[in-house]
């Protein structure tokens, strides 16, 4: 019995016209992530990832193909039905974190639970704190955003990330602003978090993150050029070592 | 509406994270709300005083005056003039008038010994002061006996006993008008500014038969003043007193009244008219500047898009629908004009009591004026906060998420 399909896409393509001029961003892209998967999409800038993500994301419709996000036909869903799954199994995780300014962590990571209309979480501090704490903030939680640092600022983002128990975590260039050291431990909070069963796709051009990942996807010219298990899988360890290698 | 409410908490924690720019959007509304507030105010002061004084002329007079005609801006005379003969008929023959008193108007230059001043010179009878409700503060009025003989005796106000003798006792006192001396016997109670500015206390009031045999050298008069019996009768009397003056003028049937009864209801109406005319003129100008704050807060709002373009990005992209955004922007639009709307309630409130304090200008805040301006400002808010809102609700995720 195979596991669950998380995602599944269809010969996805987007073209984007500017006038009379197309651009096609993606061709043909057919993809599956089975539950539980941690995968890298890798790729130069202009290789249609981040338009790929988009699509996977539900904030954008594919020109043509189909997605499939956990067994639900995105492509015919309306704005609001698009917010909504955006909202129950999506968490989003972003390069420059996008945390609201001069609110507490606590506040921030409530933040998807104020569009929930599921009612699904009848108490949506404790969810919060609960975040917090599994990205290890427990003692950061009344902090504003401004007073952390950026390392921890990209926790706050992931426990915003996971608390609306999502089944897709996507994380666009999480550890683009980051330094080496704290790029490693937000690497390494990753595979902690797919280890506690979470899906997580995320977009780096930084091979030695992508390393920590189970699967590597590499876009080229909006196709995929490459798709290929990770044999050697880096660990905080290993790459602590390396990182120290290259420092001399 | 559980959505509604979340929503609600999430613009009002957007307003307290920008206290100052909140505080600065809602400036506009504030002036605005409590200039509407306290011209409307003054517009009702002024009327509430104008009235005051038409009632302090007592509630039952009637004006009779010759007919006017207003011809190219001037006044022109265009009836008979009123008669001796018509004073004694109104006064003899009439069932519901109460009193009569002629009136003769002269403006002369008033001199004593300490100084010297243009005023008005009354001349009338000696049921004038009841007809007016004017009392006599020290002294006394002149006598019937006084009208007969034409004695040269008046009786001033309060500003001709301030400017010519020095605020002190005028009784016995000599005051020449036009080379005419008159015997001050008694002083005017005090009855302050006149609607249209002008100064009710300072005047001279003497005997008619003086006035015209001194000062005016015309036997006839412009105009009676009358009180009916009751305030009851005031229309009574006004209909007898046509009948009364048509009859002695020899008017036919099928001619005009030569002649004008002006009652007191009428004057009430139309200085009603005139005031609510002001009211509103007061209350459109004032409108204005609360337009002017409600394109303000747009203004804001639309720089508060664009600066938050981000934050709606990652919004959208946790989950918030369109609507979400939509009423989030439009509630903090509401929220700010509706508070500087309070603001500004309190503030013209205040302004009234400033201004009554330093001026004695009685300014109450009408209940209306607070309801348009507050509804005024709630209203703004709502159109003037819906373009950002939807600038925002509309902004495309992706595009939003990468704005710099």
């Amino acid at each position: 019995m195979a596991a669950k399909k998380v995602i599944e896409t269809k010969k996805v393509s987007r073209v984007f016209k500017n006038g009379e001029i197309e651009v096609r961003a993606l061709t043909d892209v057919d993809l599956i992530i089975e539950e539980g998967e941690f995968v890298a999409i890798m790729g130069a800038s202009g290789s249609g990832k981040s338009t790929y993500l988009n699509i996977l994301g539900c904030l954008d419709l594919p020109s043509s193909g189909d997605y499939y996000l956990d067994g639900v036909h995105v492509n015919t869903l309306s704005k609001n039905q698009l917010a909504d799954i955006r909202n129950q199994k999506i968490g989003f995780i972003f390069q420059s974190y996008n945390l609201l300014s001069r609110t507490t962590a606590l506040e921030n990571v409530e933040l998807p639970l104020v569009y929930d209309r599921t009612a699904r979480f009848p108490n949506p501090k404790e969810m919060a704190e609960n975040a917090l704490k599994q990205v290890g903030l427990e003692n950061r939680m009344l902090h504003k955003t401004n007073e952390l640092s950026g390392g921890q600022q990209q926790r706050v983002a992931i426990a915003r990330a996971l608390v609306n128990d999502p089944t897709l975590i996507l994380a666009d260039e999480a550890t683009g602003n980051l330094d080496s050291k704290t790029s490693i431990d937000i690497a390494d909070l990753f595979v902690r978090l797919n280890d506690e069963g979470k899906t997580i796709l995320m977009i780096t051009h930084e091979p030695e993150i992508a390393q920590f990942a189970k699967r590597i996807v590499t876009f080229r010219d909006g196709y995929i050029l490459k798709d290929e298990l990770i044999a050697n899988r880096s660990t905080k360890e290993s790459a602590l070592r390396d990182l120290e290698l290259t420092a001399k | 509406m559980r959505q509604f409410f979340k929503t609600f908490k999430v613009a009002f924690k957007a307003i307290n994270k920008n206290r100052t720019r909140s505080l600065l959007t809602m400036l506009g509304i504030i002036i605005g709300v409590g200039a509407v507030i306290m011209t409307i105010s003054a517009g009702e002061g002024a009327t509430k005083q104008v009235q005051d004084q038409i009632s302090g002329l007592g509630t039952n007079l009637l004006i009779i005056q010759v007919k006017q005609e207003r011809r190219g801006g001037i006044s022109v005379r265009k009836g008979k003039e009123l008669s001796p003969k018509d004073y004694d008929i109104l006064k003899n023959n009439s069932v519901w008038l109460d009193k009569v008193s002629p009136m003769v108007v002269a403006g002369g230059q008033a001199i004593s010994t300490q100084g010297y001043k243009s005023t008005l010179v009354y001349g009338v009878s000696q049921d004038y002061f009841h007809i007016m409700s004017r009392e006599v503060v020290s002294g006394e009025a002149f006598s019937e006996l006084d009208v007969q003989l034409a004695k040269q005796v008046c009786l001033v106000g309060k500003t001709i006993q301030e400017e010519l003798y020095g605020g002190e006792n005028p009784i016995g006192r000599t005051i020449r008008i036009d080379k005419v001396p008159f015997t001050i016997v008694g002083l005017l109670e005090e009855q302050g500014q006149g609607g249209m500015g002008s100064d009710q206390d300072d005047m001279v009031v003497a005997p008619y038969t003086t006035v015209q045999n001194r000062l005016f050298g015309n036997p006839n008069f412009n105009v009676f003043m009358a009180s009916a019996v009751n305030e009851n009768k005031i229309e009574d009397a006004e209909v007898e007193a046509t009948i009364l003056l048509r009859e002695a003028h020899k008017i036919l049937a099928n001619q005009e009244d030569d002649f004008d009864i002006t009652t007191q209801v009428e004057l009430n109406e139309i200085t009603g008219e005139i005031t609510s005319i002001l009211t509103i003129l007061l209350g459109a100008i004032a409108s204005i500047s609360l337009l002017v704050g409600g394109i303000g807060i747009m203004n804001i709002m639309l720089v508060s898009v664009t600066e938050r373009t981000r934050e709606i990005g990652t919004r959208l992209a946790l989950g918030a629908r369109e609507s979400d955004i939509l009423t989030q922007f439009l509630i903090e639009a509401i929220v700010l004009s509706a508070a500087g709307g309070l603001i500004g309630i309190a503030l013209g409130i205040i302004g009234n009591q400033i201004i009554y304090q330093a001026t004695d200008f009685y300014v109450p805040t009408a209940g209306y004026a607070i309801a348009i301006g507050f509804g005024f400002a709630a209203v703004i808010g709502i159109a003037f906060g819906y373009f950002p809102a939807r600038k925002a609700a509309k902004l495309n995720p992706i595009e939003a998420l990468r704005f710099e």
